[in-house]
């Protein structure tokens, strides 16, 4: 080897072209390159079963048989002393919940509004910086920053931020002549749009996707459109928009695995309150989990596993995510 | 021209505004983290005056943060190392090899990027507790590098799968063994691979929070986005010293991420696409 491993240019398909500066050629989305790859030999094919092992059964051990317990003992009640099978009880008993009905109506309201700040936000920021506008690197951090804190620190500083004591929120309401006395994450009035309102600072992973997709459209597409007089408007809006759409249903799946995975920062915020006003089902099946109720959390985690299978099912077919465009 | 004006402005409206709005939370925790509580309390200046370290002098002292900040970077370090070893294990030959199950097994360990793992908690408490590894530094390693096994695997596939064929045919005619393509052919040039998945898994381990609650109760074996959370709750702990805690906890992901950029983003884009 002459050149260090860490320079080598290697073609690596989709990667290397997110932080590439010049558009690659569109990769193919799957690669089919099977046929060319050597049948394994006897020999190596311990080597291979040997080097999957130990994936394998950390896989299997946290993986499978979580998934397929949660099935099971779904049907079940479940507490730290025993298991009784009661069938679809726990079913029927959540179609009558009040709290869980809350609870979900809480998560979609989460749901709506990241979908409703990130997908708009990102794709805005992401169509304006891959312009090369003055201090794209700069703003392509900073706007990225907050993803990559976590939700409990997050959680934290968003305590300080709506302190009816000291926080800077009522501090500069306050100082324009409003009312800075309101307890925003505990007035039951507030609490949910106050923490559906953060959703706004983790915009950035829509963008950095987005960003990404724009710079694979060939530059040749732009060449011809713009030969023929249109504007940059024009070039936005009939171009780059409408190739979007396959990177827009992958945004969608994050924005929804994440909404349901959601549970740091209301944790830590709310903890659910008040009065359930901000409770999601992730902390609820937890609060379940608590109270020993082991059967009734894990039909709520059913609820959550499926609810996210179903989206990404429905979202590939609305989007027709894996045909491309170009 | 008017309309071009216009267009600017909006363009460059928006991006102050989503800049502000993604600074000033963080940046008001960050500069408070230097004032005195009387400071913050009495709604003064906006910069501190005088500046001061007593928060994070408390954070040493009457937190102890040191003993959170060490658990975490052991868990962040040591389940990277193994989310990446086996991650690595299992890419290569699915990238590279034919073999019965190839794909099924490929399809399996993506599809775990799609699941909540919070509808998760119950099965994984009670394997945790009856494998012996409840409440211990031991098991909270191995669940990490469980956990983030698949994420290591996707992205490290889409890597190798991306280097030519070509790369094991010579070694190969000379009679290599699995074992020695790995190690003398595959290894060398994984690197970038590497880096990308052990950024992201750093990153993802520093900063859970679910498991690390569920998993360690004893405070002991506590993270230190657990740690400081439950010190939030407790009336009498100093607001400057849960202010600096929160600047320290997100400054080592900020810094990595400043600093290796480039991975991330790649690695983002390479998750996302599968």
């Amino acid at each position: 080897m002459t050149s260090t491993p860490a320079t080598v240019t290697a073609p690596a398909p989709r990667p290397t072209t997110a932080a590439a500066p010049n558009p690659p050629s569109v990769p193919p989305r799957r690669e089919r390159r099977t046929g060319r790859l050597e049948s394994a030999q006897p020999g190596t094919r311990l080597g291979i079963a040997l080097s999957l092992l130990p994936g394998a059964v950390l896989f299997t051990v946290f993986y499978l048989v979580p998934l397929v317990v949660v099935v099971v003992t779904s049907l079940s009640d479940w507490g730290p002393i025993e298991l009784t099978f009661t069938w679809t009880q726990n079913y029927r008993l959540l179609l009558t919940d009040d709290i869980f009905w809350t609870a979900s109506r809480n998560t979609a309201v989460f749901l709506a509004a990241a979908v409703l700040i990130q997908v708009p936000v990102g794709v805005a920021a992401a169509v304006i910086l891959a312009r090369r506008v003055r201090g794209w690197r700069l703003l392509r951090t900073l706007f990225f920053l907050p993803n990559v804190v976590s939700y409990a620190a997050l959680a934290l500083v968003y305590v300080t931020f709506y302190n009816p004591r000291y926080g800077p929120l009522n501090q500069l309401l306050s100082g324009l002549g409003f009312d800075g006395s309101r307890d925003w994450l505990f007035d039951v009035d507030t609490a949910l749009p106050a923490v559906a309102a953060t959703w706004l600072f983790t915009a950035g992973v829509v963008m950095i996707l987005v960003m990404a997709e724009i710079e694979a459209i060939p530059a040749e597409i732009y060449e011809s459109a713009r030969v023929d007089g249109a504007s940059r408007w024009q070039l936005t809006r009939h171009i780059t928009l409408p190739l979007l759409r396959n990177v827009v249903g992958v945004c969608l799946i994050l924005v929804l695995l994440g909404t349901l995975a959601y549970f740091d920062g209301v944790y830590i915020m709310t903890g659910g309150g008040p009065a359930d006003r901000t409770l999601t089902l992730s902390l609820y099946a937890f609060q379940e989990y608590s109270n020993s109720d082991w059967g009734y959390a894990n039909a709520i985690g059913v609820v959550l596993i499926a609810a996210g299978l179903l989206g990404i099912l429905l979202l590939r077919r609305v989007f027709r995510l894996g045909e491309r465009d170009l | 021209m008017a309309a071009r004006v216009l267009g600017a402005l909006g363009r460059w409206g928006f991006l102050a505004v989503v800049g502000v709005a993604c600074l000033v939370p963080v940046g008001w925790v960050v500069v408070s983290s230097f004032k005195t509580q009387a400071q913050i309390f009495s709604r003064g200046d906006l910069l501190p005056n005088p500046f001061t370290l007593e928060g994070y002098v408390a954070l040493f002292t009457e937190i102890e943060i040191a003993g959170y900040l060490g658990n975490t970077l052991l868990y962040a370090v040591a389940g990277t190392a193994g989310a990446l070893v086996t991650g690595l294990l299992a890419a290569y030959p699915t990238a590279r090899m034919r073999f019965p199950f190839r794909h099924s097994l490929t399809v399996m360990f993506t599809i775990a990027l799609a699941i909540p793992v919070v509808g998760l908690i119950v099965p994984v408490f009670v394997i945790m507790r009856d494998l012996g590894l409840f409440d211990s530094r031991l098991g909270l390693v191995v669940f990490y590098s469980a956990m983030w096994f698949p994420l290591s695997f996707v992205i490290q596939r889409v890597y190798l799968s991306g280097l030519p064929p070509s790369l094991e045919e010579a070694a190969r005619l000379d009679g290599a063994s699995y074992g020695q393509l790995l190690r003398l052919v595959i290894l060398p040039l994984s690197r970038p691979g590497l880096a990308t998945a052990g950024v992201l898994v750093f990153i993802n381990i520093w900063n859970d929070f679910l498991f690390n609650l569920l998993l360690a109760p004893s405070s002991e074996h506590q993270g230190v986005q657990v740690g400081l959370s439950l010190f939030k709750n407790q009336f009498n702990t100093d607001i400057t010293a849960i202010l600096a805690g929160t600047t320290v906890v997100m400054a080592i992901p900020v810094l990595t991420f400043v600093i290796l950029q480039r991975q991330v983003i790649t690695g983002l884009t390479a998750g996302a696409a599968r």
